[in-house]
């Protein structure tokens, strides 16, 4: 036990000390909002002067409907009925081209002149049975501008739609009543009755699910090169002079995911301080943020879970790497897993729409499954405690089985230098050993 | 021999990997505070022997007993074993290093900071400490592998190939070392193929060859079984002489000397006459013992 310890001690400290922990731990979450503000920067740049579309109404009647349209889709402001006309609104100015007295073909010849010089970015022409058959061709230089033809195309939806209730002679109260959107509330009827829960503690499962899928992408590979790391400079022997491989194994796997969950509590409290400044924030400009009320339990399970999870796929990690000789094939080996990961993650949705069914139980007990599964239905329509018991249990005796038939394995390969154990040569080491 | 004195006693032990036999029906004692040599040429079964000794492997059959008791846990603890696969990590800093591997002894505490800093002295490596081991020369990493084995002051020492690769100054010091460790009453077991070295360090020797032993004894014993037999010579001419096989049964010529191992029955001063009578010039005619890798290449032949 003592042994064990040393282990732990030098696999933690070695690796918490070193710069790699310290820049990656300030360098992650800066790169990974970088990654987020980026691309939402890039795409909100504004690249000069709105998209002037010059609107040929062959009607007489929408271009009214279409400003408003325009002005409540690209402001998203409550409906409103009367914005100031000729008003620039989001990225777009609109121009009423006076049509009376010429033909279609005189005012296209105009307009595309005056597209040709750049007058305008674009016109529309909305037909005289617009309101019938709803085709409108709208001509430009950049089709490729799929933003602007989203919204357009959204704008005008909406007008026609207005315009065809005006026909119908809705009245103006009507018409706003009948696209009053309908808000479902969800309320879950549990066994203390019933709780409103807005998806809350749903949400919370699935950032933990993903939390898990992220500690392990980042960390699996560093178990690997862990437990390969005494093969590589041939320190395996002396230790297993001093130490039982599995207290060696276990020693490394333990000390290395103390490493992760280091820096996982140095930025989940960063995050909370954030998360706490923000809500603080809102709180004093009168929004309430809403937190989701979750009963403690489920906090012990949120964790329980997430270990299991994470230590069931370290520790196929490290049975990787006491197959092979170097980090670079081990990569290759450990690609099965990440799938494995990835399928089980997304196991998420089909539990989450039937809970309780046979298949939700099934994948709720197997280890590589159980975590994401299993806090699902905890979530969801929590299962009898026995389930949760007994899917723990086979999780974590699955995490000590796996490190044994790990230590067998990397003990009979050390004996054999510079070997790569095959799947059967393996099965075949974890036994005689 | 009283079963006090013996460290380790190995009994009609074998091992084999498949179909490969490293091991077979190999018996020895190792007497207490004295240097026993492990000898035999590349793949012999040394090592596999010694990994036995220390724990890393099971024997298939035959008992292991050292300090007169099966193996366990507590025993590795007063075993120090330097592989001849070994080596550092590499980020880690000598002093942190060789705390760890005391560590994994179960010795800690601050006893083993004045034990670090007093070995380190002795190999001459003090202004290393706190450096990492990547940037030390390979001599150097050695020599701290050699603390590894002997931080938490063993009783027993086993060392494979402990000098290979190291140059001669070092190579005197780490055996000044060893032989000192004997002084103190440890045991050692020194495996080599290098037969040169052993012969300078074992009290004991055991031969190994194709997985068998092919003899087990002390050292001067052998030796003088073996008589003195072989004849060191510096002459110019009487060449004819030298390669006589009714005198000189193998001829070994090096730089300004030849070594000549008497024929059966053959008498030295009947070889110094014909030498003087063939008109040779001799500067040098001295009996001498055999070496041992002569001693090794006869059993070696005898047995086969």
């Amino acid at each position: 036990m003592k042994k064990f310890l040393a282990v732990v001690k030098r696999e933690y400290v070695q690796r918490v000390r070193a710069k790699m922990f310290i820049v990656s731990t300030i360098l992650l979450p800066m790169v990974m909002s970088l990654f987020g503000i980026v691309p939402a920067l890039i795409i909100s740049i504004d690249t000069g002067s709105p998209m002037r579309v010059a609107i040929v109404d062959q009607t007489g009647k929408m271009f009214d409907q279409l400003n408003v349209a325009m002005f409540n889709e690209a402001g998203q402001q409550p409906e409103s009925a009367n914005p100031p006309r000729g008003r620039v609104f989001g990225n777009f100015s609109l121009e009423k081209v006076d049509a009376s007295g010429k033909s279609t073909d005189q005012i296209r010849n105009d307009l595309d002149r005056r597209l040709r010089d750049k007058e305008i970015d674009g016109y529309l022409i909305l037909p005289p049975d617009v309101l019938d058959h709803g085709q409108v061709e709208f001509f430009n230089r950049n089709p490729g501008d799929v933003m602007s033809r989203r919204m357009l195309q959204s704008a005008l939806n909406r007008a026609v739609r207005e315009q065809r209730l005006i026909e119908a002679k809705v009245d103006t109260k009507t018409r706003q009543g009948l696209f009053q959107p309908v808000e479902l509330e969800a309320v879950k009827i549990g066994a203390t009755g019933k709780e409103r829960d807005s998806g809350g503690s749903f949400a919370l499962v699935f950032g933990i699910g993903f939390v898990m899928y992220l500690a392990i992408l980042m960390y699996g590979q560093i178990i690997l090169g862990a437990v390969i790391e005494e093969k590589e400079t041939r320190i395996a022997e002396i230790l297993f002079s001093s130490v039982k491989p599995f207290a060696l194994m276990m020693g490394k796997l333990v000390g290395v995911s103390l490493v992760a969950l280091t820096q996982l509590a140095i930025w989940g409290l960063a995050f909370s301080a954030f998360a706490l400044y923000g809500v603080g924030f809102l709180a004093s400009r009168g929004l309430r943020a809403n937190i989701p009320g979750i009963p403690f339990s489920h906090f012990i399970y949120f964790g329980l879970f997430f270990l299991l999870g994470y230590f069931i796929y370290a520790t196929i990690y490290a049975l990787v790497g006491s197959m092979v000789t170097t980090a670079q094939e081990g990569g290759q080996l450990a690609m099965p897993i990440i799938l494995i990961l990835v399928i089980s993650f997304y196991l998420f949705f089909p539990v989450s729409r039937s809970p309780d069914s046979s298949f939700s139980f099934w994948v709720s007990m197997i280890p590589f499954s159980a975590p994401v599964a299993m806090l699902v239905r905890i979530v969801t329509q929590t299962p009898p405690f026995w389930q949760i018991a007994l899917s723990l249990l086979i999780g974590f005796s699955s995490v000590l089985l796996i490190m044994w038939i790990a230590s067998r394995v990397y003990r009979v390969g050390m004996l054999m230098y510079g070997k790569r154990a095959s799947i059967p040569e393996a099965w075949r080491w974890a036994r005689q050993a | 021999m009283a079963a006090s004195e013996i460290t380790v006693k190995l009994d009609g032990v074998s091992k084999s990997f498949g179909d490969f036999t490293a091991v077979k029906e190999l018996s020895l004692a190792v007497r207490a505070g004295r240097v026993f040599g492990l000898l035999g040429p590349n793949g012999a079964g040394k090592s596999t022997t010694i990994r036995m000794i220390v724990n890393i492997t099971a024997p298939d059959s035959g008992s292991i007993s050292i300090f007169g008791r099966k193996i366990d846990a507590q025993l590795q603890d007063r075993i120090g074993y330097l592989p001849e696969e070994r080596g550092l990590y590499r980020r880690m800093k000598v002093v942190d290093q060789l705390r760890f591997f005391a560590e994994l002894k179960n010795v800690r505490g601050k006893a083993i900071d004045a034990k670090i800093d007093e070995w380190l002295a002795r190999v001459k490596l003090s202004e290393w400490k706190n450096k990492r081991s990547m940037e030390l020369s390979k001599g150097m990493q050695q020599k701290i592998q050699f603390i590894t084995s002997v931080i938490h002051d063993p009783d027993l020492l086993i060392l494979d190939e402990p000098f290979s690769g190291l140059d001669p100054i070092n190579v005197e010091l780490l055996k000044e070392v060893v032989l000192d460790l004997k002084r103190a009453g440890k045991t050692i077991i020194f495996s080599t193929h290098q037969m040169e070295v052993a012969e300078k360090i074992c009290d004991d020797i055991c031969l190994l060859n194709k997985s068998q032993k092919v003899f087990e004894g002390s050292l001067r014993e052998i030796k003088r079984s073996f008589g003195r037999n072989s004849v060191a010579v510096r002459c110019e001419g009487g060449d004819g002489v030298l390669d006589d096989p009714a005198l000189v049964s193998k001829l070994v010529r090096h730089v300004d000397e030849a070594q000549a191992l008497l024929a059966e029955g053959a008498d030295a001063q009947v070889l110094l006459k014909r030498l003087i009578a063939s008109g040779a010039v001799i500067g040098k005619f001295e009996m001498v013992e055999p070496s041992l890798n002569d001693i090794f290449i006869t059993k070696v032949t005898e047995a086969a």
